[in-house]
């Protein structure tokens, strides 16, 4: 109701905007498609949502009037889907960066517009994206209930991790070769550097250990962190965010930052989306500085966008994964490889969850 | 002759109207039948088209090959067959409490069944937790009570999995069977007790073999039901139980591995008609009469 | 079943089942209001009543599908007011029959022997001469669904006397056939029974049925016994108002008694109808009286011919039953008559609007009380 109010302002604001953004503005703005009522924006729901809505859809609406109705969950068969039938219905989606890899080779997205959306501030290996737009990063870190250890004396390694006559008590790991393979290889003295490519057998070998203290592989980002709250368990991996809401409830958890495995969030336009030159426009705001800083103050998600941690509040620079004193600690984990094995990982993992 | 023309005469008359020509059933049945068949029938053949994409049996082959693949169609069952039992196990009992109720009970007791239908399942996994988790109600109260030392592992494993099934499928098991139950003539039970019959062999002799039908349709629904379970064994299991939706659900929407997945959709689909028409067949055996 | 050749009984042997005291309340209702009831060895007693009057809940305390709240039940030298239905050993054949869908005929007649563990070759024995006696020897495979409504009836009654119990329970056995075969199945069981000397209790609603296969009849209203008697006692000799009203087609007029002397009494009808009646038990002048006309009594009066009673009046009504033509009489005072002859072909049916004068003797009148 209240965007019904706003055009006309919107739009004088519109005009002065693109003329700051974007260097070309006059010939964009000439041959402008025409404004639809509303896109269709798919991402994770949840805390994500909520996240999304106060700082990158409703700058999107202030600025083109445009609605921003959500979707979730993230799907990348549905993306499959919708290319193939032709019948799209989102005009921006989350995806997982392998998958979003596995898209791009199959071509199901649109190429993103460098003309419109502006990636100068991002690290320089970035800059020249063709499909996937990157988002912020997320790290799937180790946490512990200091409950169970008192801050100081919880484990600070997956060798430690791995190490049940230190630290005893049942954990929690996510239900998916991703990120526990290179647990393993890290819980077993490789070092970060030479996580990959995969040692695959050592890794399971590895993993054979552990296996029997796991009291639940997590399928679902909620449910990681509360297993720690509900002391299921004692200590496990989860995505940083997570953790962050759940500390931020009052939770007695406390985050390792040490050897998390730290991955790119990924945004993408389907191919042949119905108003993909708006999809455009709205991963442009995805990369404005102060937009993703804002972001990262609700969930602790920061952008790529370097300037955006100038937003970032003080007392939550330190959940940040791209924090100085977090970042070095970190992994980069390698999308290619898996894109490249990722199936034949999964039904190995499978199996090695079956075999008794 | 005379036999095989008195089947025929039979079958005759127990076609349906649409086959024996009038034209008002033809015209209550086409819609029904063009919905299933542009809804069910249009979509299961797409899917078997893609499941031999390439004109190639590949998929099957790897499907049926892999063990990975079969040792997870083999714990499907299992699990689909122990939550079957239990669920008949506890929908019989229930099924004749409400059978016998007044109608104000047999509202409430519909309610309280119908209760897991209208909550989402990771509201009933919490309640789960809470109840059966190593904190959770009953583990403290056992420790409380000095029965056990440690705390029992009541969830995230198969145990788990088959608590949230049956709260869900119960419903399916309880109708078919409550319904058996009231076409019962209760004036059979009167006369056979009347004929000299104990309460068990009233229940062996007549009431169980008239609610047989019941039984096996709710039997073929649970099962057939819990082959395609995917949330809650996810959620239950604590990730150490596959079934094979899980697996499918993987091919199509992370690998995008489409032509695999509808194979062994296939296989599903295929396996779960058998069962159907074996139990039907055995109905049919039971309600002869 | 007897193998010694069927004995026919008429005469009553004793009392084989008596109820003393009867009682039966559902919540505030009484259904069951106080009985006392004596069926005697080899008789046929029927309990007669219309919907409502406890009769068959009467018959379920006697099966033991209900429990009396007061008084007490003997089969034979046994009490068996809280014995279990099955250790009753008391036949029973349902309104609806109540034959086991899922069983073959065989098995269903076989039922009652198997549960009391008799040897297979016993049980088959047993079975063929049951089937045998109701007449579907050769029906052993078929389902009860594949039967008619007669057979399946017999099959019901095969079962209930496949295992010789003493008594045996009939509740509203031929209700669902029709008329024909209705006739034909009473016949069949009254020959039965005795053929078997089987003592048997029998609840209708049915008057008809009553009177055809009763050796008593037990008219039941209200949770009560209003008359115990044999058919003939019944219709001829109703107790009271209740039970003339019922049984069989009446005219019953409520009248004064005007005058009583030698055996004979006479009542005025209101409307000035004066009816003398000869009978048994005489009520004191200006007591108020039922008359009881059977529709059969009246005969019509040829010119200058008299009877004890006369009255005049016109046909208002014409109703042909077949063997008989019922004719609705308005009388001149005021009250209708139904009146019923045999039909000949060569009497002349009267048409509506005829005048005729209507005599009957005063041996054909009943009175009962009216309260």
């Amino acid at each position: 109701m209240v965007l019904l109010r706003v055009p006309s302002r919107v739009k004088a604001g519109l005009f002065f905007l693109g003329n700051a953004m974007l260097g070309t503005a006059a010939a964009a703005q000439a041959q402008e498609p025409p404004k639809p009522p509303q896109i269709v924006f798919n991402d994770s729901g949840g805390d994500m949502q909520k996240a999304m809505r106060d700082s990158f859809y409703n700058e999107f609406e202030k600025r083109f009037g445009i609605r921003v109705v959500t979707t979730s969950p993230v799907d990348a068969g549905k993306l499959k889907a919708m290319v193939e039938s032709g019948n799209i219905e989102w005009t921006v989606t989350e995806i997982g960066p392998e998958e979003a890899m596995l898209a791009e080779k199959e071509g199901l997205l649109e190429p993103l517009d460098h003309k419109i959306i502006d990636l100068s501030d991002y690290p320089k290996h970035l800059q020249d994206r063709k499909y996937i737009m990157p988002k912020g990063v997320y790290t799937t870190v180790m946490g512990y209930s200091t409950d169970a250890f008192p801050a100081g004396k919880g484990p600070t390694s997956w060798a430690d991790f791995w190490d049940v006559k230190k630290f005893p008590g049942p954990r929690t790991l996510r239900d998916s070769p991703i990120d526990n393979l290179e647990f393993a290889l890290l819980a077993d003295g490789v070092a970060p550097d030479k996580v990959y490519p995969i040692d695959v057998a050592r890794a399971f070998k590895k993993l054979d250990e552990i296996k029997p203290h796991i009291t639940v592989w997590w399928k679902t980002g909620a449910q990681s962190a509360q297993l720690l709250v509900d002391k299921e368990a004692v200590m496990g991996s989860a995505w940083n965010g997570r953790y962050f809401v759940a500390i931020k409830n009052g939770a007695p958890l406390k985050i390792e930052w040490n050897q998390g495995m730290i991955k790119e969030s990924a945004f993408v336009i389907p191919k042949g989306a119905k108003d993909a030159y708006w999809g455009q426009k709205m991963l442009a705001v995805i990369t404005d500085a102060k937009a993703q800083g804002i972001y990262a103050n609700i969930i602790t998600y920061p952008g790529l966008n370097l300037k955006s941690m100038e937003y970032v509040k003080p007392e939550l620079q330190t959940f940040m994964p791209t924090h100085p004193d977090n970042l070095p600690k970190q992994v980069w984990t390698d999308a290619k490889w898996w894109l490249d094995n990722g199936k034949d990982m999964n039904e190995r993992w499978s199996k090695w969850i079956l075999a008794k | 002759m005379p036999a095989s023309a008195q089947i025929a005469e039979r079958r005759q008359s127990r076609m349906i109207p649409v086959l024996r020509g009038e034209q008002g059933p033809v015209m209550v049945g086409l819609l029904p039948v063009a919905f299933l068949g542009l809804l069910f029938l249009l979509p299961v053949l797409r899917l078997f088209l893609l499941s031999v994409e390439g004109g190639t049996l590949a998929h099957f082959d790897k499907a049926i090959t892999s063990d990975l693949y079969l040792t997870v169609f083999i714990e499907t069952f299992r699990i689909a067959a122990i939550v079957t039992c239990c669920s008949l196990l506890m929908a019989y009992p229930v099924a004749y409490v409400l059978s016998t109720a007044s109608p104000r009970w047999v509202l409430i007791g519909l309610v309280f069944l119908m209760l897991p239908f209208w909550t989402s399942i990771l509201v009933r996994t919490y309640a789960w937790m809470i109840l059966l988790g190593r904190n959770g109600v009953l583990n403290q109260a056992l420790l409380g009570a000095g029965v056990i030392k440690q705390p029992v592992a009541l969830i995230f494993n198969t145990t788990g999995v088959v608590i949230g099934m049956v709260h869900v499928l119960l419903p399916y098991m309880v109708f078919p069977i409550y319904s058996a139950m009231l076409r019962v003539n209760r004036d059979l039970l009167l006369a056979a007790e009347g004929l000299g019959a104990s309460g068990w062999s009233v229940f062996r002799r007549i009431f169980l073999p008239l609610t047989m039908p019941g039984v096996i349709a709710g039997t073929a629904l649970v099962f057939i039901l819990s082959l395609g379970f995917y949330i809650t064994p996810a959620l239950l299991g604590g990730g150490k139980v596959i079934m094979i939706a899980v697996l499918i659900e993987q091919q199509v929407r992370q690998f995008l591995e489409w032509g695999f997945a509808a194979a062994l959709s296939c296989l599903l689909l295929v396996i779960a008609v058998l069962f159907y028409v074996l139990l039907n067949r055995l109905g049919r055996r039971e309600t002869i009469a | 079943m007897n193998d010694a050749t069927p004995h026919v009984v008429t005469a009553a042997r004793g009392p084989l089942l008596s109820l003393s005291s009867i009682v039966k309340r559902y919540d505030a209702v009484l259904a069951v209001a106080g009985i006392d009831l004596s069926v005697q060895d080899g008789e046929i007693l029927t309990i007669l009543g219309p919907s409502g009057s406890g009769k068959t809940t009467l018959l379920k305390m006697v099966a033991g599908f209900e429990q009396s709240d007061e008084g007490y039940i003997r089969l034979g030298e046994r009490d068996i007011t809280d014995a279990t239905p099955a250790s009753r050993g008391i036949g029973m054949v349902f309104q609806n029959y109540a034959l086991f869908p899922h069983m073959p005929v065989a098995e269903n007649v076989a039922f009652p022997l198997e549960m009391r563990r008799m040897g297979q070759a016993q049980i088959k024995d047993r079975v063929a001469k049951a089937l045998a006696l109701v007449g579907l020897a050769g029906y052993e495979n078929r389902y009860p669904r594949q039967l008619s409504g007669g057979q399946q009836q017999r099959v019901a009654l095969a079962r209930a006397v496949v295992f010789e119990p003493p008594l045996l329970l009939l509740d509203e056995p031929f209700g669902a056939l029709d008329r024909k075969l209705r006739e034909q199945m009473q016949l069949e069981v009254k020959r039965l029974q005795r053929q078997l000397g089987i003592t048997a209790l029998f609840v209708t609603h049915d008057q008809e049925e009553a009177l055809v296969l009763s050796d008593r009849i037990a008219v039941m209203n209200l949770g009560r016994i209003e008359q115990i008697g044999t058919p003939f006692e019944i219709y001829a000799q109703p107790v009271n108002r209740f039970v003339a009203d019922f049984i069989g087609e009446s005219n019953l007029y409520r009248g004064n008694v005007s005058a009583v002397a030698q055996g004979r009494m006479t009542a005025e009808i209101e409307g000035g109808l004066m009816v003398t009646a000869q009978t048994a038990t005489l009520y004191p002048v200006g007591s108020t009286v039922g008359i009881l006309v059977r529709p059969e009594a009246p005969r019509t009066l040829g010119d200058g011919e008299t009877a004890d009673n006369v009255a005049s009046g016109s046909v208002t009504e014409v109703v042909y039953l077949g063997d008989a033509i019922k004719y609705v009489v308005a009388l001149d005072g005021g009250h209708d008559m139904t009146v019923r002859w045999p039909y000949r072909p060569s009497t002349e049916t009267l048409q509506i609007g005829t005048r005729l004068r209507l005599g009957w003797s005063a041996d054909l009148v009943h009175v009962v009380g009216w309260d």
